[in-house]
């Protein structure tokens, strides 16, 4: 039953990354974010980020590019740590040192002190005895690494800054135009230094959670703090939705993402000298005490000026606005694991709601606020108004699975990557530095060319387009053969899905008609208007900004 | 045709008909289509419809408070797909009414009538959905190339005509030009001609707005919000309370035909200054990515000057002046035109010169807006006789018939907009639909 070991045991982050320190505890076949030491850190070619995807064949670039590699390994790094896990029969869970190197999150930990029968492992007596420890949402965690309590600050001071913006009454048009004064509230603050606080514990100068909270601060050679958070404020700024358009989307998400793997790369999360962390437990104070309360404020962002669907399949997307949380949320359900085993591919945590009850009202008020799944389906009821299978119908789809949540969070992995990653409308916004490196994995395999990608490469090629083939739909909702293969499972050995098979370019299906849209010219389009009214939607997909 | 019957009933009932079915039913509707011309003439009474969006429970809500085909003629604008659960049954309902009573029944294109938009937002993947294969969208996208772009309508009165909701103490029938309606009928704000200054070209054209655009500073609340309407109203005019009233006056008989009201999805195009031109395009393509095709389908009026460049990448923006030299130079009254949310259902801009009809309420299940409908009543004063020929005659006249009836017009400086009733409606109750089965899911987490 327990799903295959990882395919392939990859080595460790390949030469070109920034060497990792002294990682010797990974387990290879579960690669994680690599941590830059803190000599090279000093060294580092920080640069700011730019965008780089013009094209279609540029996406096709970044399928195989070390950008590509770290975002996804970041991904499901952080989604195996949400996984619950099998506990030994002692059911003294805040005490268990998990011995198993295969996902302790920093790399400057001391080896961990030898517990043999926990270090020998993975059998664990018998399923009886096993005491599962899952990771929901309101659950108390250990101590937050102070870099993860001082995002929560700024997060904080973010959201208040909603305050200083409110909301223009008037001729009510779909998306707030205050939401332009309050981005560039944003911009000011970030500007002012608003991230410097998250950078401090680099170099274990923060000082222990739980102390005293006081930063010895700076220090000499901090010099690269500055261009580093240079660097990353980019990421941060993009995790806010675009005061243009006035929209918010999965790109914005990805951003705040590669945001928060940046913070990884740069090693604030860990802290030596805080003792042990169990197998993911930095993962989860990132995922569970940063991001679900980014996505809080982001939530009330969207409630705040209305904030349109950055780019919407209407009732055939996933959600609006969001993807990340139906993994992790997931992951959060889905079957326990000892710390070397992989995520499953099916099965759900003992206790777990089903899948059907998301198309409960009564059960997702239930567990929206211990589950990231269930508190992204609350915000959709929240904001909706209509039968949930009729305004949600791909969700509601996904209700009906009867493997499990580890089913569901198989699929949600491979979906994201096709319809976020691989899309152009979606990632053509993303800038590369030096931490999401533009630069070739040399590991990576040559994408699988979907159905996706060669309509837009084509198009792209030729007019350096957005526009996406009907390809790129088919892949959301239709019930159709997607892009990825399914293979036997997550190959946790490189980019996760980048080159799970090798079908080959797959033929249009349902194929362009050739008498498609002629390609634009050079005219400017795509500049704003005037903006005060011109927010209701239904943007160009060939308009370049 | 007792088979198209049997496939009106079934999408009455939102059941998708076979795909064998839709290949004939797109077939004789590109017959149909193909005769039209870029701009079609439709005669008043006509009632203008702006975005559906595949609210087909929103569209059957909008037949029951405008009247039921063929009872009422209708003039849809286009964007009938994309973003709803029920593109399909939606564009292929109002296609099958439009092939069995072509004459009650216009549809124009949309921007979303499009290969390229709908691959986008929403309506190949529910094709693909519901027939497993992109053939439908297929033809759906093959009839899209041949809707008209516009429509000219014509012999639109200056009066309303008396209605059932009309309170007792309703002002004179040819006083009013505007009446809000609610769902029910009942009037919610009534609005009165200025009188009239003549010899300005755009004469009595400073009318109370009924929502406010911002140009004339009127505005209400009194179309928002719900069906039940409140009357207050800052206009300058008389508004009744709501309620059922008297009815039976002889409202309608007087009053002259107004100027022609132009039809068309988004707006105008820097590249058209004469409605003959929008004839000379050869539409049955793809919408292009730019040119006089695609701004039409594509461009927003704003309070700007002269024309910008459209946030939304395509089209452009047009300012009240532009409205005002093409209305004059066109005779026409009154642009109507959709393609944009309005929180109210519909708004007036520019003097009245422009009104957006959006007819997608909730839109997103989330905007939380209300729709609404235009009705133009039928002049009969006698004087617009020539606009109320029947059947095909104006329909591919080359732009000969319309001429004759603006030059009428114009010499009789009868250019002050038709008598316009809008009906404001809200979302359709949810209880009637029954939950589908759960489908299958996408391959990803098989």
């Amino acid at each position: 039953m327990d799903p295959p070991p990882a395919p392939t045991a990859t080595p460790t982050p390949s030469s070109s990354t920034p060497t990792p320190s002294s990682s010797s505890a990974r387990t290879p076949s579960l690669p994680q974010l690599p941590i830059l030491s803190s000599s090279s850190r000093q060294t580092h070619p920080f640069t700011t980020p730019t965008k780089r995807i013009h094209t279609g064949a540029d996406l096709t670039h970044f399928l195989t590019s070390l950008a590509y590699r770290d975002i996804c390994t970041f991904i499901l790094q952080l989604n195996r740590a949400l996984c619950p896990r099998k506990l030994p029969s002692t059911p003294t869970t805040t005490t268990t040192t998990t011995a198993t190197p295969g996902a302790t999150s920093t790399s400057q930990l001391p080896p961990p002190p030898v517990s043999s029968t926990l270090n020998t492992n993975p059998r664990i007596k018998s399923q009886s005895q096993t005491h599962v420890q899952s990771f929901p949402l309101d659950a108390p965690r250990p101590a937050d690494p102070l870099a993860v309590i001082r995002l929560r600050e700024i997060l904080a001071q973010v959201e208040g800054l909603i305050d200083l913006a409110p909301p223009e009454a008037g001729p009510r048009r779909f998306g707030n135009v205050a939401f332009r004064r309050w981005y560039g509230l944003l911009e000011e603050r970030v500007a002012g230094g608003l991230l410097r606080t998250c950078l401090v514990p680099v170099d274990g100068k923060g000082g222990k959670v739980g102390e005293d909270g006081s930063e010895e601060g700076g220090g000499g050679g901090d010099e690269w703090l500055e261009t580093a958070a240079e660097e990353l404020k980019v990421y941060f700024l993009g995790g806010f939705g675009s005061a243009q358009r006035l929209d918010y989307g999965t790109g914005h998400e990805l951003s705040f993402l590669a945001f928060l793997g940046g913070l990884w790369k740069l090693g604030v999360f860990s802290q030596p000298g805080r003792g042990q962390e169990e197998d993911g437990e930095v993962e989860r104070a990132v995922v569970l005490g940063v991001f679900e309360p980014y996505l809080r404020v982001v939530r009330r962002l969207i409630l705040t000026y209305n904030l349109e669907p950055a780019g919407s399949h209407g009732v055939w997307g996933l959600d609006d606005h969001s993807f990340l949380p139906y993994i992790f949320g997931s992951a959060q359900l889905t079957r326990p694991i000892t710390d070397s085993e992989p995520m499953p591919l099916e099965g759900s945590a003992p206790g777990a709601p089903k899948p059907a009850d998301v198309a409960k009202p009564a059960s997702v008020d239930l567990h929206r606020e211990s589950n990231m799944y269930f508190s992204a389906i609350g915000f959709i009821n929240d904001v909706k108004k209509g039968p949930f299978w009729e305004h949600s119908p791909i969700l509601y789809d996904i209700s009906g699975i009867k493997d499990g949540w580890g089913k569901i969070n198989k699929g949600m992995i491979k979906m994201f990557n096709a319809e976020v990653l691989a899309k152009f409308p979606v990632v053509q916004h993303f800038p590369f530095g030096s931490l999401f490196s533009w630069d070739v994995d040399p590991d990576a395999q040559a994408p699988v060319l979907s159905m996706h990608l060669t309509a837009t490469a084509t198009a792209g090629s030729t007019a350096g387009t957005s526009s996406s083939g009907p390809g790129s739909a088919a892949s959301s909702a239709a019930g159709l053969p997607t892009p990825m293969p399914t293979g036997p499972g997550i190959p946790y050995s490189r980019a996760p899905w980048a080159g799970a098979g090798s079908s080959g370019p797959t033929p249009p299906r349902g194929g362009v008609p050739d008498t498609g849209p002629p390609p634009p010219t050079a005219f400017p389009r795509g500049v704003p208007g005037r903006a005060s009214n011109q927010f209701s939607v239904t943007k160009a997909p060939w308009a370049k900004d | 045709m007792s088979d198209l019957d049997r496939a009106i009933a079934q999408l009455r009932a939102c059941r998708p008909i076979p795909e064998a079915e839709v290949r004939q039913l797109c077939h004789k509707a590109r017959e149909l289509l193909i005769e039209e011309g870029n701009v079609v003439t439709v005669n008043a009474p006509v009632t203008i419809c702006g975005d559906i969006h595949g609210q087909f429970h929103d569209l059957m809500e909008l037949f029951r408070v405008g009247g039921d085909v063929p009872d009422t003629n209708y003039l849809f604008m286009g964007d009938f797909v994309d973003r709803g659960f029920y593109s399909l049954e939606s564009f292929l309902l109002l296609l099958c009414l439009k092939v069995r009573y072509p004459d009650r029944m216009t549809l124009i294109r949309g921007n979303h009538e499009s290969r390229q938009i709908t691959t986008v937002y929403g309506f190949y993947d529910e094709c693909l959905r519901k027939y497993g294969s992109a053939n439908v969208w297929r033809y759906c996208c093959d009839v899209f190339d041949y809707l008209a772009l516009g429509a000219i309508v014509l012999g639109a009165s200056n009066t309303l005509p008396s209605s059932s909701g009309q309170p007792a103490a309703s002002p004179p029938a040819d006083e009013v030009e505007i009446e809000v309606h609610n769902a029910h009928g009942h009037v919610i704000s009534r609005f009165l001609r200025p009188k009239e200054t003549k010899g300005d070209g755009t004469g009595g054209a400073r009318t109370a707005s009924p929502n406010g655009g911002l140009s004339n500073g009127v505005s209400s609340d009194s179309s928002s919000g719900s069906g039940s309407g409140s009357a207050s109203s800052s206009a300058p005019a008389n508004t009744g309370p709501p309620g059922s009233g008297a009815s039976g006056s002889s409202g309608g008989s007087v009053g002259n035909p107004a100027g022609a009201v132009l039809c068309v999805h988004g707006g105008l195009s820097p590249l058209i200054d004469m409605v003959d031109k929008i004839r000379l395009l050869d539409r049955k393509q793809e919408v292009p990515h730019e040119g006089a095709m695609c701004d039409l389908l594509w461009s927003d009026p704003d309070e700007i000057d002269g024309w910008g460049l459209s946030p939304r990448g395509a089209g452009f923006l047009f300012g009240a002046d532009i409205v005002k030299v093409f209305n004059h130079r066109n005779d026409l009254s009154l642009i109507a035109r959709a393609h944009q949310l309005v929180m109210e259902g519909f708004k007036e801009m520019f003097d009245a010169s422009i009104v957006t009809v959006w007819s997608a309420p909730n839109y997103c299940y989330r905007c939380g807006n209300v729709a609404a409908l235009l009705e133009l009543s039928e002049d009969e004063s006698g004087l617009g006789v020539l606009a109320r020929s029947n059947g095909e005659v104006n329909r591919s006249d080359g732009g000969v018939g319309p001429r004759g009836v603006l030059m009428e017009n114009d010499l009789m400086g009868a250019r002050s907009g038709p008598a316009r009733r809008y009906r404001v409606f809200q979302a359709a109750p949810q209880d009637s639909r029954g939950m589908p089965a759960k489908k299958p899911v996408a391959d990803y987490f098989l």
